[in-house]
């Protein structure tokens, strides 16, 4: 048994612990970015050579890398374990996580100026448990996660976060504790309706009869839809978003949904495969209102956080209508390209939402029509926010667009009337390109305090900015890094549902 | 071993005779709170050794009380809850020359000595006289602020419903004998069993339901929880909540449900059957528990519709528990819903300590027990702030603290099989309940507090206090597995059909 995974969540956990003690006792407050980085680069490392071990023996389907089973509770009746494992659907999100994660502490330490070593410690915190969910295998042990990273969230959004934060903190707190005990509640239901009882996915898959697949399926599905956010269950999302500090973003926004989008192909199709064949119909419906709906209020925002909100919204839209496009077409592409959608995601949301914060820094504000001039104003900043904002339109070179591709030719394959969805691309586009004219090209707008000078963006967080974007180009020509191990696990999944429907 | 009861048994009535004499010697400062946690402290070892020695004996004391695992859970949760209060009561119970201190501790004694007789009680009569025995001190604690309108209120208030209580109690019990011919527990119990078609024997067991049922303070007989609590000194609420009211839930495991196996309250079945009645008195109590705590004002009264709500989870447990009792079927959901309920109830009793005792202190230093002396607590009282807040997100269910595990175990218990709607209704009251611990987070960390931001001195006993709760209450969250296995072998055997 190696202990590589139980490695990658307890370096974070003891990072946390760390840096809190030492930046609040002997090092000085200033040195917690510090060590908070290097705990983290170490994650990193860890995370690359995990994916490293799934990328080169590609688990055969339906198992799993580097597992470790670490019995917690043994009663007689009831039984919890820690069971960990990789594949080719955990290790890229896991890996994006860890850079995010490094992202994120080293775009903070120019944005974050009170209370150092709680912050760091929480965000910390917040990585260890990500780890922790996108790794267990077992049912509670990923919901134990899940809600982990939303108590140190909590804070980060209600201590660091914008004038709103504290309504915001707990509306966040209420919507998606609200929505992860729905989700319980489907795990729960479960245990005693398989035999052998167990929360063990591994040992749940093909257990389920289809009687008690309808339900837990809609009791999931409502704690996913809260995470993601799908429409009607967002309205906590734009503002969390808007009032999170913005590092923290590259977390709340970039990994946190990628929790249900993992849960979705893991949990809703893997455990329930007959009902959600039943029912695909119903979810894509879902998933397409959801993407319109993203894209054409994100049209309406004057906030450029509320915008990335929306478009966020849209985004993980692609991924549930990914997912259930393989599951009424037993097509593959259709899960391998929501994969690589949460993994460019993550990057290019990040990039942006932490660029919002230094946006607010130099100009004061983060309303659109407010902004103006960027170009002759601060020119790095400016360049910065077209080019992400291509990463997250999905123009090429960026790997977003070959994500969204695999998804809508994917979803074709499922129902030919759901190509109305490349419309939403273009919708995107639309606003991203005006957004970018109106804070770029346009003029600067009277300021009522007379003329306050701007501030670039300093070179060493512009190149804080440049990594989000730089795995975002290189995925372009080296997407069968993260394709080649999601392959089996889409087509296992397509096999599950097919190989079942058909028997 | 019988002798452990009776050495624990001795050394609090020690305690309790003896301490009141220290007021005629003039020790009135804090010596006869010190005595009561030696006192307490022998107690504990004591049951604790009666749990390690671990030979069960059926009929000691000629049959009034029996020395099994179920009876020793309950005495070190009742003992380790007193001495809490007890230590707690050193910081937050004026010691000056004038006080009363030395009755205090006495009363305070009696009660515990209550608690430990109820637990191990195997016969109607011992259970009745150790119910009267712990009733009876708290009332005289409730209002032992006797300068104080809302302390005396409160003590009246819940000494006349208290003693309506005992007289359901004591009608249901001669019932009982009425039909049986005997006080016995379990004879009583095995032989209203074949009396299926006498509606008294329904009767019977719904007034127990009753009796109990307003200790253990569920909707519709918890009125006088709030009142009582607000009014009573903070340390003895924390009794309430953690103590006197676990002792009603053992009073109920084992008296209703061992009469459960009557299943049917009336002749021919249907509806009104007894986990039916126990289901809806859990919804109710959860539901309106935590509603009500949703627009509270006061922080004890919050956490006393906390405290109501936490009863119905509990209830939850004793639902598919009486459930198996009669379907052979469920015998499996049945021994892991009584287990979370065991579990649940020991880890409310340290939840609701430390919020009642954090919330005591606040008081004590800052005055006020409204809510908005909360802001900015994270500043003012860290410790304080930071046990309450663990505390909460203990009580809301948050993994991986000890109140999820208990909950988890009750949930899962009855998914499956008619009372699926018990465990939707208690996950979403979870949810609700996040409503208003999650305000009480945002005040003590987010908003600024008013008036003044001074530090204020946290004394290191009572930190010490606080700190063993936050540990036990986290410690059971991390490493649950010993102490569910404890629990789970005090569940007491189903009758089977």
């Amino acid at each position: 048994m190696s202990y590589v995974l139980s490695l990658l969540i307890l370096l974070p956990l003891l990072g946390s612990g760390v840096t809190y003690a030492l930046s609040s006792l002997g090092a000085g407050r200033k040195s917690a970015p510090y060590l908070a980085a290097g705990f983290a680069c170490a994650t990193l490392l860890l995370a690359g050579y995990a994916f490293w071990s799934v990328y080169s023996s590609t688990p055969a389907l339906g198992q799993y890398a580097l597992t470790e089973d670490h019995p917690w509770i043994t009663l007689p009746g009831f039984g919890v374990d820690i069971l960990l494992g990789l594949d080719g659907l955990s290790a890229p999100l896991v890996l994006v996580s860890s850079i995010v994660a490094v992202l994120s502490i080293l775009s903070s330490r120019s944005l974050i100026d009170k209370r150092e070593p709680a912050y760091y410690a929480l965000l910390l915190l917040v990585e260890a448990s990500v780890m922790g969910a996108f790794t267990s295998l077992n049912l509670i042990v990923f919901y134990l996660f899940w809600e982990l990273t939303l108590i140190p969230m909590f804070f980060l959004i209600g201590v660091w976060g914008g004038d709103r934060r504290k309504y915001a903190a707990l509306k966040f707190i209420i919507f998606t504790f609200a929505g992860s005990a729905v989700m319980l509640l489907g795990f729960l239901a479960l245990y005693f309706g398989v035999s052998p009882s167990t929360f063990d996915i591994p040992n749940l898959v093909g257990k389920i009869p289809t009687g008690l697949q309808y339900l837990p399926l809609l009791a999931v599905f409502v704690g996913f839809a809260v995470e993601l956010p799908v429409f009607p269950f967002h309205s906590w999302q734009p503002d969390a978003y808007e009032q999170a500090p913005a590092p923290v973003n590259a977390l709340l926004s970039g990994i946190l949904p990628k929790f249900a989008g993992y849960a979705v192909i893991r949990i809703a199709l893997g455990l329930f495969p007959q009902a959600a064949y039943q029912y695909a119909w119903a979810f894509i419906l879902v998933a397409i209102i959801s993407m319109f709906y993203g894209a054409v209020v994100a049209l309406l925002q004057s906030d450029l956080k509320r915008m990335f909100a929306y478009t966020s919204i849209s985004h993980m839209g692609f991924v549930l209508f990914g997912a259930f496009a393989t599951v009424a077409s037993g097509n593959p592409l259709g899960i391998e390209g929501a994969i690589l959608l949460m993994f460019t995601h993550a990057l290019a949301v990040g990039g942006l939402f932490a660029l919002s914060g230094f946006i607010q820094n130099q100009s004061g504000t983060r309303k659109i029509p407010l902004l103006g001039g960027m170009r002759q104003r601060a020119p790095l900043t400016a360049a910065l926010l077209a080019v992400s904002s291509c990463a997250m339109m999905g123009i090429p070179p960026f790997a977003s667009f070959l994500a969204e591709l695999m998804v809508i030719s994917g979803g074709i394959s499922a129902y030919s009337s759901t190509a109305i969805t490349v419309l939403v691309p273009v919708i995107t586009g639309g606003y991203f390109l005006w957004m970018l004219k109106r804070v770029i090209i346009d003029p600067a707008p009277q300021a009522p305090d007379g003329s306050k000078a701007v501030v670039d963006i300093s070179r060493g967080d512009a190149a804080v900015i440049a990594l989000y974007l730089v795995p975002l180009v290189l995925l372009t020509v080296f997407s069968f890094v993260v394709l080649t191990p999601a392959a089996p696990v889409a087509q296992w999944t397509a096999n599950l549902l097919h190989g079942a429907v058909h028997a | 071993m019988a002798d452990y009861i009776l050495f624990a048994v001795v050394a609090l009535s020690a305690a309790a005779l003896g301490v009141p004499f220290l007021q005629f010697l003039g020790k009135r400062g804090s010596l006869p709170g010190y005595l009561l946690v030696v006192a307490l402290l022998a107690a504990l070892a004591s049951t604790i050794l009666n749990a390690a020695t671990g030979t069960e004996s059926s009929a000691p004391f000629g049959a009034l009380l029996t020395s099994d695992q179920l009876g020793n859970l309950f005495a070190i949760l009742t003992i380790f809850v007193t001495l809490f209060v007890a230590a707690a009561s050193l910081t937050l119970i004026p010691s000056g020359r004038s006080s009363n201190s030395p009755f205090y501790y006495s009363l305070l004694s009696f009660a515990a000595l209550g608690m430990l007789l109820i637990s191990y009680s195997a016969d109607l009569l011992m259970l009745f006289v150790a119910w009267e025995l712990m009733s009876i001190p708290t009332y005289a604690l409730a209002g032992f602020q006797k300068n104080k309108e809302e302390s005396n209120e409160a003590a009246v208030k819940y000494a006349v419903l208290g003693a309506l209580s005992s007289a359901i109690i004591l009608y249901a019990i001669s019932l009982t004998y009425g039909l049986t011919g005997t006080t016995g527990i379990a004879a009583a119990a095995a032989s209203l069993g074949s009396q299926l078609s006498d509606p008294v024997a329904g009767i019977a067991v719904l007034l127990f339901i009753v009796g109990f049922g307003f200790k253990m303070s569920i909707v519709p007989f918890h009125m006088w929880a709030p009142d009582a609590y607000e009014g009573a000194p903070t340390p003895i609420a924390a009794l309430f909540a953690a103590g006197t009211k676990k002792a009603g839930f053992v009073a109920a495991i084992r008296v209703v449900l061992a009469i459960s196996t009557v299943y049917s309250l009336t002749p021919h079945g249907g509806l009104f059957t007894i986990p039916n009645v126990l289901a809806v008195l859990a919804l109710a109590t959860m539901t309106l528990g935590n509603l009500a705590a949703l627009t509270q004002k006061s922080m004890t009264r919050l956490l006393a519709y906390s405290s109501i709500a936490q009863a119905g989870y509990i209830l939850i447990g004793f639902v598919i528990y009486s459930y198996g009792q009669g379907n052979a079927a469920f015998a499996q959901q049945a021994e892991i819903g009584m287990t979370g309920a065991l579990f649940h109830i020991i880890n409310h009793s340290v939840m609701k300590g430390a919020a009642f005792l954090g919330a005591g202190l606040v008081i004590l230093k800052l005055g006020s027990g409204s809510v908005e002396t909360f802001n900015g607590l994270g500043k003012r009282m860290p410790v304080t702030a930071f046990a309450m807040a663990v505390a909460f997100l203990a009580l809301a269910g948050v993994p991986p603290l000890s109140g999820f595990w208990s909950k988890l175990l009750l949930f899962t218990s009855v998914l499956n099989g008619p009372y699926a709607w018990l465990a939707v209704a208690g996950v979403l009251n979870s949810a609700l309940s996040m409503g208003y611990y999650g305000r009480v987070i945002k005040r003590m960390y987010m908003d600024e507090p008013e008036g003044e931001s001074t530090r204020v001195v946290e004394p290191i006993s009572f930190v010490l206090v606080l700190g063993v709760l936050v540990a036990l209450i986290i410690a059971f969250g991390i490493f649950p597995g010993p102490v569910i296995s404890f629990v789970q072998k005090a569940v007491p055997a189903l009758a089977g059909p």
